[in-house]
């Protein structure tokens, strides 16, 4: 276990929804008062069906979740499996863990029985067969305390599939059925009977019979099973070995992925790749119903136990829950999956969300607050066709300006020969709340295009807005905006190419700005340049052969004289730019190189004999802050530090790194993971029992009133110009809100509450002295860093206690200090530049 | 189908008759005639072979001679169809004019007996109750359930209800009468449906095609029926238990066949095997696997297309080849070839192969047989009443042909 401080990897989004399909709580159709739960990696994630809202997440498996299934005697109450061999027995109205079996063996599918009084069913691995599965049924011994040991277990079925949609039981759980590759097999409890059915092998005319996954009628003995060649059989009569008999429906035209049948069994649901879902009435092949357009491939379907709405859970890790007569409900979608993100994580300056590929051509922005897409940007404009070997443009490449103003996006097609290119620019529209499509540049490169930034130029405006693009044609290009002369344009500015540069013919691989922007290094091939900006001279190059530069960056704040590089023969090498020459360089096979935006550590992440490992490091000294080695097993591919709200407070030096913005990896797996040195339940807690509240609350006349009473007071604060109050009301309203949903009759005495409720109305000042405190501290251990300015810093210092003192606002007033801050360092870096 | 054989009538007139004891052979051809159609053939009374058509007439074949023997007129305009009753004493013919006649089979003939109930519209099918005491007749929009006994309509269904062209006109193509008082419809919007024939309501409908329903034909057992439809598909629906060991059964869709290219005209269904033809001239017999206890020969699945008769003879000598056709024969030259090459290959023709000679047959009657003498000079074919001699004279480009 982790102690108390230490920093612990948390998976904070992204995890493959796939386990398992998705159970709907068994009240689903009282508004508000629904339940999706979902396998999301090593957690159960708790949705509410009428708001999409995460409302917790039940961790405690230590491996992926693979089977969840509500207790079929408490509806209350969900089990579920993992492969770490223990079944979770959990309360999920309040998310705490009943009782834990440990099975001992990995556990690949659970499925629950009414008719089955204490055990339930589960798939392991066959002893000392590989790829060889069973399913056997589990008793869940009843006994006093929390971990329980389960070891009775009794085979029911040899040799089935490892997927849970191999497996179905049958109307009153009378038998049960396994599907793997071509051979059916049906059990029936009661007559001890196996029948087993094959198929034919032979892949004539394109069909290909392998079985997908079945499902069983719920009131009549029929069993429905689909293929890989997109054919649904319905079996029926197969407690006869010989004259049993099946129907086929056939309308996807490749695998089937789920099946789900309706509570009674009329209707029958089927999804595969097309993300097409499709109902078919009566089980006749005239009839069916479709839901088209449903984003991306439908991987597992679930039905409400009423039968009211359903779910399709979707390769992309989005769900979608649909209504009884098939229209498209809502949707719940994290962090979408998308097939390669190319274009890396970029942090959207305006909303600060997390900026990747989404959809096929679509950007998404994803907020990590909560855990949700906040928008889709379609960059492509074209419909995306699911067929196999069909070339389609996607996006590559993506780059926001400082202030998120301007978004410029490389799109191209798959060919590798001749990639049809476009660069687009995209202006952020106040009116409308989203970019519109501002330059479209056809080929903008002659081959792909490898990097792209903007100048980051905070205060000087438009005009110095710059977009540099370099591309494996050996040029690197720069982009300007220029006013449209033109008087029937609809826009009055557009981006044109102002200047092409190259290096020897070497093919330009990265770009980056230094931190005021005068400075532009590109790295070709082996070779790092530096260009003035202002003039496109060429200033200087760097050189670490052997082996090609993969990343550069500039330092930040009080190292921007340095430039660090990593090449691809694992080393690290930071340059100073006044002396032109190599400070240091480390050995270190560098995957990721992620400057912090906001201080000037650089994290860099490490890919060495299967296990990642960050390191974090100033560029004025070779020794790293902060190493954290084993990471997690997967590879990291992409790292992004994403500023926090509000500065955090650290008090061990070892964290400083963490305290302004917070490090978030994305691995080959698309999770997204974040260090965090809180425990999960204080992560997790304070917001998801603040949302159950609000859940569970009724609109009642008083709380309608209260709100608009509150948010009058809100809309006072902002007209008077007090932030400050509205902040701390905000934090206070949790203890309100919960004192006034709480039941009268389990309230405590008035008078007892009565000290709370003015306390939290109060503007606290422990909290902010605290704050205070650890700002100073954090600001010495600034300067005692700091070596080169150490003078303007303490006057600065000066300057910013006096401002607290003033304001008396910490929030407000530490961006003004740090702009402060950046300004001067910038100044000072103009003049090391000159006098270089 | 009674016992072991199998009659089959073609659109030509002709009647084929297969004994399926004896490997499927092609027992008997009745060559078909100008005027006679047959929409429809019964076997009554042991193993006499009926058959009705659009001229009007029943007509018994006398299956030793291979001819038609006795022609009855049915009284009633063309015959749309014909049925036997279970005991096969009585025959129910449904006429253009809407009339249901009954008929008497007596040795040596049949003998008319009475007329029932005449409704507007044509009798397209009928269905006689296994007990023999109603009889189920299809028509255009619908179909009538008449009491044998008394002669009247006791019900009468409207099928058109429930389609969204309701303005086109919804034929009954077949139809069929369960003991339980089920009536099982195949109509032309490719819907089979089951009615309850004494209530007059709708049990179950399954659209089994977006086209007609054409054919319809239930096993003895009544727990299978197979249909067939103009897209050449054939479809099994079966009645199955919902659940196991229940009581409760219901008529499922099960298996489709995808046997033909054009219509399937006629259905069949003997104990193990689903049997269908169609307009594109095939027989197709397809087992049952799950009836079958052993593999072997019946188990597999045929097609007749091959000929089973003589339709083709040569004269080796003269190099000619004589074909033959229901109401004609053509005389063709070989082509030649120069050179040698091994089995399978394609040699190139030096000649082509050169028609000489189409000979019209003379008279309503379908040519039965044909032959060509080994030296080329002689060719004779025969109907079922007359035999035809011809010389054939080859010399040069010219042939000229002298009836003897």
């Amino acid at each position: 276990m982790v102690s108390p401080g230490a920093l612990r990897v948390v998976r904070c989004g992204g995890s493959a929804l796939r386990g398992a399909r998705a159970v709907f709580s068994a009240d689903s159709k009282q508004v508000g008062r629904g339940y999706l739960l979902c396998a999301s990696g090593d957690f159960v994630k708790v949705y509410s069906v009428s708001t999409e809202e995460t409302l917790r997440l039940m961790g405690g498996h230590a491996d992926l979740v693979t089977g969840i299934q509500l207790n079929p005697h408490n509806h209350m109450q969900l089990y579920s499996s993992s492969l770490d061999g223990t079944i979770k027995l959990w309360d999920f109205m309040d998310g705490i863990p009943i009782k834990t079996f440990t099975v001992g063996s990995k556990l690949l599918a659970l499925y629950t029985l009414a008719s089955a009084e204490d055990s339930v069913f589960v798939v392991i691995p066959k002893k000392g067969e590989r790829d060889t599965f069973q399913l056997v049924s589990v008793k869940l011994t009843k006994g006093a305390g929390q971990d329980l040991e389960a070891k009775e277990l009794s085979v029911v079925l040899d040799g089935v599939g490892a997927s849970m949609k191999h497996i179905a039981f049958g109307r009153e759980g009378a038998y049960v059925v396994s599907v793997k590759d071509v051979t059916l097999q049906v059990y029936f409890f009661k007559r001890t009977l196996l029948n087993r059915f094959s198929l034919s092998t032979m892949k004539t005319k394109g069909g290909d019979n392998r079985f997908s996954c079945v499902v069983c009628h719920p009131t009549e003995d029929c069993i429905a099973t689909g293929h890989a060649d997109g054919k649904i059989r319905l079996w029926r009569n197969f407690h006869h070995r010989k004259e049993y008999t099946y129907s086929t429906l056939h309308w996807h035209h490749d695998i089937v992925m789920d099946l789900a049948f309706s509570m009674e069994g009329t209707r029958l649901l089927s999804g595969g790749v097309e993300s097409v879902l499709v109902q078919w009435h009566n089980e006749s092949s005239c009839q069916k119903d479709f839901l088209p357009r449903l984003g991306s491939p439908i991987e597992s379907i679930s039905m409400s136990s009423d039968g009211v709405l359903c779910c399709t859970l979707h390769t992309d890790n989005r769900i979608t829950i649909i209504n009884s007569n098939l229209r498209f409900s809502r949707s719940i979608q994290g962090l979408i999956k998308s097939r390669d993100v190319k274009t890396g994580l970029v942090v959207d300056p305006r909303t600060k969300a997390l900026v990747l590929n989404g959809e096929p051509g679509h950007l998404q922005f994803y907020s990590l607050q909560s855990d949700q897409q906040l928008f889709s940007l379609d960059i492509v404009q074209r419909q995306y066709i699911h067929q196999a070997g069909l070339k389609q443009s996607d996006l590559v490449k993506v780059a926001f300006s400082a202030q998120g103003t301007w978004l410029a996006t490389v799109e191209e097609s798959e060919e590798v020969t001749d990639p049809e290119l476009q660069l687009k620019l995209w202006f952020y529209n106040e009116e409308t709340q989203s970019f519109q499509l501002n330059t479209r540049i056809n080929t903008p490169h002659d081959n792909h295009i490898t990097d792209m930034c903007f100048r980051d130029m905070d205060e000087l405006g438009d005009d110095s807005l710059i977009l540099v693009t370099t591309g494996r044609d050996c040029v690197f290009k720069v982009w300007v905006m220029v006013e449209d002369t033109d008087p029937e344009a609809q826009q009055s500015v557009s981006w044109s190419c102002d200047f092409v540069g190259s290096y020897h013919n070497y093919q330009a691989t990265n770009c980056c700005f230094s931190e005021d922007g005068s400075l532009l290094a590109i790295s070709f091939e082996e070779t790092v340049t530096v260009w003035d900006s202002l003039t496109w001279d060429l200033k200087c190059t760097f050189c670490h052969p052997p082996g090609n530069i993969r990343n550069i960056c500039f330092g930040r704040l009080t190292c921007s004289k340095y430039l660090i590089g990593a090449t691809d023969y694992g080393f690290l090498c930071c340059w100073n730019l006044l002396t032109c020459a190599l400070e240091w360089s480390a050995h270190l096979n560098v995957v990721v190189l992620q400057p912090d935006p906001l201080s000037e550590h650089i994290a860099a992440v490490s890919w060495l004999s299967k296990e990642s490992s960050l390191f974090v490091f100033k560029p004025n000294e070779p020794r790293p802050i902060y190493i954290q080695r084993n990471l997690c097993k997967e590879k990291i591919l992409l790292a992004a530090f994403v500023p926090r709200d509000e500065p955090e407070m650290i008090s061990s030096e070892k964290y400083l790194w963490l305290r302004k913005s917070q490090l978030f990896f994305l691995t080959d797996t698309q999770e997204l993971m974040t260090l965090s040195r809180k425990s999960l339940e204080e992560r997790l807690t304070p917001s998801s029992k603040q949302l159950a509240v609000e859940e569970s609350l009724p609109v009642t006349p008083f709380s309608l009133l209260l709100g608009k009473h509150r948010h009058q007071q809100a809309q006072e604060d902002i007209d008077l110009g007090k932030p400050v109050v509205h902040n701390k009301q905000e934090q206070a309203s949790p203890a309100v809100k919960e004192l006034l949903h709480t039941p009268a009759h389990v309230l405590p005495s008035a008078s007892f509450l009565c000290t709370i409720f003015i306390n939290s109305l109060l503007i606290s000042k422990e909290n902010k002295s605290a704050e205070e405190v650890a700002d100073e501290v954090e600001m010495e251990s600034e300067k005692a860093e700091d070596d080169s300015d150490e003078e303007d810093v303490t006057a600065m210092e000066q300057e910013d206690t006096s401002h607290m003192e003033l304001l008396g606002d910490v929030t407000c007033k530490l961006s003004k200090s740090q702009e402060k801050e950046l300004r001067k360092i910038r100044k000072t870096d103009y003049s090391w530049i000159s006098a270089f | 189908p009674r016992g072991a054989r199998l009659a089959l009538a073609r659109t030509d007139g002709a009647v084929e008759v297969y004994n399926f004891a004896a490997n499927y052979f092609q027992e008997k051809v009745i060559p078909g005639h100008e005027a006679r159609s047959v929409e429809s053939l019964c076997w009554a009374a042991g193993d006499r072979l009926f058959g009705a058509g659009l001229g009007g007439d029943i007509t018994e074949y006398d299956l030793s001679r291979l001819s038609a023997a006795r022609g009855v007129d049915g009284g009633g305009g063309p015959i749309w169809s014909m049925a036997a009753n279970g005991t096969g004493t009585q025959l129910a013919i449904g006429c253009e004019d809407g009339s249901v006649k009954i008929f008497q089979v007596v040795p040596g003939g049949i003998q008319f007996e009475r007329n029932l109930d005449r409704r507007k519209g044509r009798v397209l099918c009928l269905s006689w109750h296994p007990s023999d005491t109603h009889i189920v007749a299809g028509s255009i929009d619908f179909f009538r359930v008449i009491d044998v006994t008394s002669g009247q309509t006791v019900q009468r269904i409207m099928v058109n209800h429930h389609v969204e062209k309701a303005k086109r006109e919804c034929v009954v193509w077949a139809i069929a009468l369960l003991s339980s008082g089920t009536v099982v419809s195949a109509d032309s919007f490719g819907r089979v449906q089951f009615w309850d024939w004494e209530q007059g309501t709708l049990a179950e409908s399954h659209t089994v095609s977006t086209s007609a329903a054409l054919s319809l034909a239930v096993s003895e057992k009544e727990d299978s029926i197979i249909v067939g439809t103009s897209t050449g598909s054939t479809y099994q629906l079966q009645l199955l238990p919902v659940k196991l060991g229940g009581l409760e059964k219901r008529w499922v869709r099960t298996k489709p066949f995808q046997f033909h290219s054009h219509d399937v005209r006629a259905v069949a269904h003997s104990p193990t095997a689903l049997i269908s033809g169609g307009l594109d001239a095939q027989l197709v017999i397809r087992p049952l696997m799950e009836k079958i206890q052993k593999k072997g020969y019946d188990a597999v699945l045929r097609k007749f297309t091959f000929p089973h008769r003589r339709l083709v003879s040569c004269a080796r000598k003269a190099r000619l080849l004589l074909f033959q056709f229901s109401q004609y024969l053509e005389l063709w030259r070989l082509g030649s070839t120069e050179e040698t090459g091994k089995d399978g290959e394609v040699l190139p023709l030096c000649r082509m192969p050169e028609h000489l000679v189409q000979l019209k047959s003379k008279g309503p009657e379908h040519i039965y047989c044909s032959c060509v003498s080994p030296c080329g000079t002689w060719v004779g074919y025969s109907t079922a009443s007359r035999f035809h001699l011809y010389r054939v004279r080859c010399d040069g480009d010219g042939v000229s042909l002298r009836k003897v």
